[in-house]
């Protein structure tokens, strides 16, 4: 160990004197990071491989529900269609409903599934199994599809967060969960405000103290470190490691720092605003944020409600992807559109729609993912899947093979594989690029 | 689904009941701690695996301290025990703890996330198991009063929180039961993939849910049973089977039905809707057989009871080695054998001719040497795996420890010293009043887990929180920052602070990184101790049990 | 000539109809009733005939939901949420004229003026325009509604209505706010605001519900009442209070705010007694009402369950019977006054 004196020169400009003593910690820094290696993955060849090529995802979750009918499995003319029409996609006989008319015009993009048929239609199943891709199961607890995606994608030592969260509203609020896949794999959950919470430096100390009195905690840490080689023990000195990154990337959730032109493309609602943080995210490195728009569970006014928030969509989803083509981001981000479940064909009384999980859709953009396509088919009504039928393991089988990640692949918990996704699902090959 | 659970249930009928080892283990009447090294050593010695050595006073002090009272010790602590010069120190240290006021409630915080993870701080369930834990309540009873606890009894009704949180669902009832006192996940029962014992395992889960699927809870919170009802389940294969009162050895069970009339039975299930549903309805009287009284009997028989001895003392070791002889604690099967079978089973038997008496259990293991080995491990040489219990792991605190270490720790340590707290009665206040301070704390941090990794969160909550730079580095002289502002002498302020936080003298590098840091920053000493303390707060030596 | 009595209020009878009926309009002096549905189609029903079956117009019409019909004379105009306008005969039930893209957006509701002259329209696109129902030209387009909320959501222009003298027109959109115009000129002659009648939650939801779905001129038309929905806790259902609020509106004052929590949901008619003693608010959530309110006082005299979400009904020449259309269901409702009525009452005027 180097003399700890040798990093003060005893000078009493702080600027200066305290130079050295940065440097030690960032070998520090390196020297944790390589220490570090997470058990678990079939092949670290192949994850260090993929987190070279940076791919991400944006999952844009419809909280509370979205209507397949008034979004992307429109039904004009039937009883149970609703009064919205149907308009073309510049894909080739792919009609959505007229409330999505950029997002028709950039349907080269994107697959939408019209067949999904998941059965579960209370909220918080709903919502466990389309983000975790199964059923839970009492005693575990699975990691949702960010957890895997950062624990997949990202990098141990990363500089940025490796899986944000955003839920601003309230209603049906959720943070997401890494289960067993340790809090590592937490999201940062922005709920109340657009920054994450201890992001910022307090006032009450200078910035150069924040620095270096982290450089001491390492100094006096080294000690127990060496002598106490486990992965959870460096995995605090990893965390006190990411801190000053992490601050860094405080700017990447400040809007102001876009072009107005680029942050009026988004639109002035908050919905738009977070999907323009989520590309400055991903394109410093973040590999999964998610996008919560809550609350589409419109019981009543379900027209009313899908003309509002749809239009909120189509304007924020529409000018992500084409922020991500002209930036070259999307042919490694995956975009997903989804929710807990879709709306009966039913129109009840008040003009809402209920909970349905028997034929629902959702729609997956970018990496990937064959653009143009319209996969499964849902009978004249809406009520059955007529053709292709996607339990929620297919649709985590069909995300994780378009990044490129062996859905197949398996986790241990303890002597016990778990395959990521579910056992028995299979890739929809045919949206798949 | 969920994992694989390789061979989970074709296992149970070969794991054999305790009696048929009995005269091949050590003998009953050896005491626990040698007991554990023999059969420690032992394996140790035959597969050539090198151990680390005994530990010094200052950590031990700090490990026994924290497991058996749940938070760091004090300064007075520290120095009393460096300073003993007793033969018996570390028996004396042992027992002043497993008898202190701190053990319960620390007891209590641990029986708390093995019963109820997912709900802490449920005010009533911790009611009981602080009262249980006071007088060293029989792990038995105490079982006994969680499934089939006396409503009319204060304390009895709030063990059976245990059931009324869990009743919404009867399959997470089964499984809570299940993991909690007998160390088996039985929900990979359900949907196990092995074609030609499937059913028989389903029989199992099934089995043990019978016990369970009567019981309802009215309006008024009151836990009861149904005098009728089985429970029956659809094979893969879509045959639908009706379940038998099976306990996991395979032992089944009579439990009688009441006989009634059609329009008898009509007549008391609607009567039972009303209670379940509405404030004033009648509570239909109690009748005939408990099924969760028979579960209890069979699950404590002599001959049946090896899954209820083997999980608890399986628990007590990982609680207090930081990891289970079986790992995970929640797969007790022979296809998941002991790292150390006859001691699981030795521990188990001494649990059960003792009266399940957990206090006993605990002082073994920290009276042995496998429990006193250091954690430190600088020879070049791979260090043992951890089953091999021949190195200390270092273990993440519990949110709940490290809350109210960092509350002791952040305090002005002359506080923990005055004469007059030391009083039992008198400590017990300043213990309960530092639980309810670490409430909010404690929310902040993540439970340990397999392969546990702390979040970035956790660093960021300590690097930029107005919590942590208001409250625990508070310059005033109730905080520890105060109390070293006014030690004039750098060198005496670091001793302090490494004495609070560490429980130890800091090396010569460690003074003069320190004394290093404060003159730098002559200009504003106060600040420059406040960042030493929040380098120590935030340090591996205070987040984990070494 | 009979006269009204609010206690008296009765189901006469009432009788299904698939899908949702969203409009109405009535022959005079009969029980022929001529409703826009949620199947695009607009259809013929005899609601006094012992076995009512409603009869569809057959001629290819309208692409989407048929939201506005009224008659005058022979014709009948319709519109639906496809920004259509139809003309047809009433009796061949042929086109006799379409104008596409009427409005960009769905068209909401119509209103016939007294002398059956004029149609106004009003519509998604937030303007409310007035045709002459003989050429099918267009009068006025008026503008004055925002196209977007102020939480810069799409706003909708909900409901519009004629005065009894013909002389002013009031519309009603999503945030509350109220237009009144000049027939004669187009012009915009005031502006009234009720708020309550949106609610928008910025927390837990996000997004917006409500607005003024019905408005009506007292028969001196010096009041103005506007239908809706009070302020709702969870905007998922229509669970709010059902509210009048009743203005004076060339005084700017409003007189009455007026809510039910026993019966829910939208008011989507009003109806003036010609009196002036009460007004008749109907509409609905999952299920329907028909309340009586005192106009002097704002307070409730009756009310019934309605057998639907009742989106509108029309009212007798007497002002003592009603022909509600809805939800599955069209209802038959009567409110006469056991006494006789007195010789020398006046003529009343004739509904639209």
């Amino acid at each position: 160990m180097t003399r700890p004196g040798s990093y003060f020169s005893g000078s009493n400009d702080h600027g200066l004197s305290r130079r050295g003593f940065l440097g030690a910690t960032a070998a520090g820094a390196a020297t944790f990071a390589a220490d570090t290696r997470l058990d678990g993955f079939k092949s670290e060849a192949l994850a260090a491989e993929l987190r070279k090529q940076n791919k991400n995802v944006i999952l844009l979750w419809l909280a509370g529900g979205a209507s397949q009918f008034e979004t992307f499995d429109p039904k004009p003319g039937r009883p149970t269609g609703g009064p919205y029409r149907a308009i073309p996609t510049n894909a080739t006989g792919v009609h959505i409903s007229e409330l999505l008319p950029r997002i028709a015009a950039r349907m080269q993009h994107t697959a939408i599934i019209r067949s999904l048929y998941t059965k579960v239609t209370d909220h918080g199943g709903g919502a466990t199994l389309m983000e975790t891709g199964r059923r839970p199961a009492p005693g575990f607890s699975y990691p949702d599809i960010g957890a895997v995606v950062a624990r997949e994608l990202g990098r141990i030592d990363s500089q940025v967060p490796d899986y944000v969260s955003m839920y601003t509203s309230t209603e049906g609020r959720r943070k997401g969960t890494s289960g067993f896949l340790g809090a590592r794999y937490s999201p940062m959950f922005l709920a109340e405000n657009m920054v994450p919470e201890n992001i910022r430096r307090l006032e009450t100390i200078s910035d150069i103290d924040h620095r270096d009195r982290a450089a001491l905690r390492d100094v006096l840490a080294k000690r127990f470190n060496q002598t106490h080689q486990s992965s959870t023990v460096a995995s605090q000195t990893t965390a006190y490691h990411r801190v000053r990154g992490i601050m860094a990337s405080e700017k990447l959730f400040d809007i102001e720092q876009e072009p107005e032109a680029m942050r009026q493309k988004y639109g002035p609602l908050q919905f738009g605003q977070q999907c323009l943080i989520a590309r400055r995210l991903i394109e410093a490195g973040v590999p999964f944020v998610k996008v919560a728009r809550a609350w589409w569970d419109s019981h009543g006014q379900n027209f009313e409600t899908h003309r509002e928030l749809c239009a909120d969509l189509d304007q924020a989803m529409s000018a992500l992807l084409d922020d991500l083509a002209e930036r070259g981001l999307l042919e490694n981000t995956l975009v997903i559109t989804l929710g807990e479940f879709g709306r009966t064909p039913n129109i009840n009384a008040s003009l809402g729609r209920d909970h349905f999980a028997n034929a629902w859709s959702c729609s997956l953009s970018g990496c990937g993912i064959r653009g143009g396509v319209a996969y499964g088919r849902t009978d004249e009504d809406g009520h059955n899947v007529a053709d292709g039928p996607v339990k929620a393991g297919d649709l985590f089988a069909t995300i994780l093979s378009a990044l490129g990640i062996d859905p197949e692949s398996e986790y241990y918990l303890g002597s016990r594989p778990l395959p990521l996704a579910d056992f028995g699902s299979k890739a929809v090959k045919e949206v798949l690029a | 689904m969920m994992p694989r659970c390789a061979v989970l249930f074709s296992a149970l009928a070969i794991l054999l009941p305790l009696s048929l080892h009995a005269s091949e283990l050590r003998p009953a009447d050896q005491p626990i701690e040698q007991v554990i090294d023999h059969y420690v050593d032992a394996l140790t010695k035959a597969d050539e695996v090198p151990a680390a050595s005994q530990t010094g006073d200052a950590t031990l002090l700090r490990r026994l301290t924290l497991d058996l009272a749940g938070r760091i010790p004090t300064a007075r602590e520290a120095r009393a025990y460096t300073e003993s010069t007793s033969a018996s120190k570390r028996v004396e240290l042992v027992d002043r703890l497993l008898a202190s006021p701190d053990f319960a409630f620390h007891h209590r915080n641990e029986l708390e996330e093995i019963l109820l993870p997912n709900r802490r701080n449920d005010g009533e369930f911790r009611k009981y198991l602080l009262w249980a834990a006071e007088q060293n309540r029989r792990w038995d009873d105490m079982f006994r009063d969680m499934l089939t606890g006396n409503e009319d009894d204060e304390y009895q009704k709030a063990a059976l929180q245990f059931v009324r949180t869990r009743i919404r669902d009867v399959d997470d009832l089964t499984n809570a039961t299940s993991v909690a006192f007998f160390g088996v996940n039985v929900s990979c029962a359900k949907c196990h993939d092995h074609p030609l014992v499937e059913d028989w395992k389903q029989d199992h889960f099934y089995g043990l849910q019978s016990f369970l699927s009567r019981t309802y809870v009215t309006k008024q919170n009151a836990v009861l049973e149904k005098p009728f009802g089985e429970v029956k389940y659809t094979t893969r294969e879509g045959v639908e089977k009706q379940a038998h009162f099976m306990f996991l050895t395979g032992a089944n069970v009579e439990v009688a039905s009441l006989e009634l009339s059609g329009d008898e039975k009509k007549k008391l299930e609607e009567a039972i809707r009303k209670a379940e549903r509405e404030d004033n309805a009648p509570i239909p009287e109690p009748q005939g057989d408990s099924a969760r009284g028979k579960l209890v009997d069979v699950a404590l028989r002599d001959g049946d009871n090896h899954f209820f001895a083997q999980n608890i003392a399986n628990r007590i070791w990982q609680r207090m080695l930081g990891r289970g002889l079986v790992d995970p604690v929640d797969q007790i099967h022979s296809g998941n054998p002991a790292s150390h079978p006859e001691l699981l089973e030795w521990l188990a038997r001494d649990l059960v001719t003792h009266g399940y008496d957990l206090k006993r259990l605990i002082r073994g293991i920290a009276l042995s040497q496998t429990y006193s080995r250091s954690s430190e491990w600088s020879s070049a040489s791979e260090p043992p795996r951890p089953e091999y219990f021949a190195l200390a792991p270092a273990r993440p605190l519990t949110p709940r420890q490290y809350a109210l270490s960092l509350l002791v720790a952040s305090r002005n340590s002359t506080h923990w010293d005055q004469d007059a707290l030391q009083q039992p009665d008198r400590w017990r206040q300043e213990r309960e009043s530092l639980e309810n301070s670490s409430n909010g704390w404690a929310g902040n941090f993540e439970a340990p887990t397999d392969g546990f990794q702390i979040a970035v969160d956790e660093a960021l909550l300590f690097s930029n929180n107005d919590r942590i730079q208001n409250d625990l580095l508070r310059d005033s002289g109730d905080r520890l920052v105060g109390q070293l502002k006014a030690i004039e002498d750098d060198q005496e302020a670091i001793n302090t602070a490494f004495l609070v936080i560490n429980s130890r003298q800091p090396t010569d590098e460690e003074s003069s990184a320190i004394r290093e840091y404060l003159a730098a920053r002559a200009d504003n000493r106060p600040e420059a101790l406040k960042q030493a303390v929040w380098a120590l707060l935030t340090g591996p030596e205070l987040r984990f049990n070494h | 000539m009979a006269l009204s009595d609010p206690t008296k209020l009765k189901k006469v009878r009432d009788f299904g109809v698939s899908g949702i009926a969203f409009c109405v309009a009535r022959t005079p002096a009969s029980g022929q009733l001529y409703f826009g549905h949620s199947d695009f189609k607009l259809y013929e029903v005899d609601a006094l005939a012992e076995k009512p079956e409603p009869k569809a117009f057959t001629a290819a019409g309208h692409e989407s939901y048929v939201t506005g019909v009224a008659l005058s004379g022979k014709q009948i105009v319709s519109g639906a949420y496809d920004g259509r306008l139809i003309w047809w005969n009433a009796e061949s039930k042929e086109v006799v004229r379409t104008v596409e893209k009427a409005h960009e957006l769905w068209i909401r509701r119509f209103a016939t003026s007294p002398d059956g002259a004029l149609v106004a329209s009003v519509a998604d696109d937030m303007l409310a325009k007035v045709w002459d129902v003989e050429s099918g030209k267009l009068v006025f387009t008026l503008k004055d509604h925002q196209t977007l909320t102020p939480n810069n959501y799409p706003s909708m222009l909900y409901a519009v209505a004629f005065s009894p003298d013909g002389k002013w027109l009031a519309t009603g959109d999503k945030t509350g706010h109220i237009a009144i115009w000049e027939v004669a000129t187009g012009k915009k002659v005031g502006e009234l605001e009720a708020p309550v009648m949106y609610t928008w939650d910025p927390r837990q939801r996000r997004h917006s519900i409500g607005g003024i779905r019905s408005l009506a001129f007292s028969h001196d038309s010096q009041l103005l009442a506007a239908g809706g929905i009070g302020t709702i806790g969870n905007i998922d259902h229509l669970g709010g209070p059902s509210r009048v609020e009743v203005f004076d509106w060339q005084k700017g004052e409003r007189k009455h705010e007026i809510e039910d929590s026993k019966l829910q949901g939208l008011v989507e008619q009003i109806e003036f007694d010609p009196s002036g003693k009460w007004l008749l608010a109907a509409g609905g959530d999952h299920g329907g009402f028909v309340t009586f309110y005192d106009v002097a006082t704002g307070k409730m005299i009756h009310q019934d369950k309605a057998p639907m979400h009742v989106h509108q009904f029309a009212i007798n020449e007497d002002h003592t019977e009603i022909f509600a259309v809805g939800h599955g269901r069209i209802a038959h409702f009567d409110f006469k006054s056991d006494r006789p009525a007195p010789p020398a009452a006046p003529p009343l005027p004739e509904s639209a």
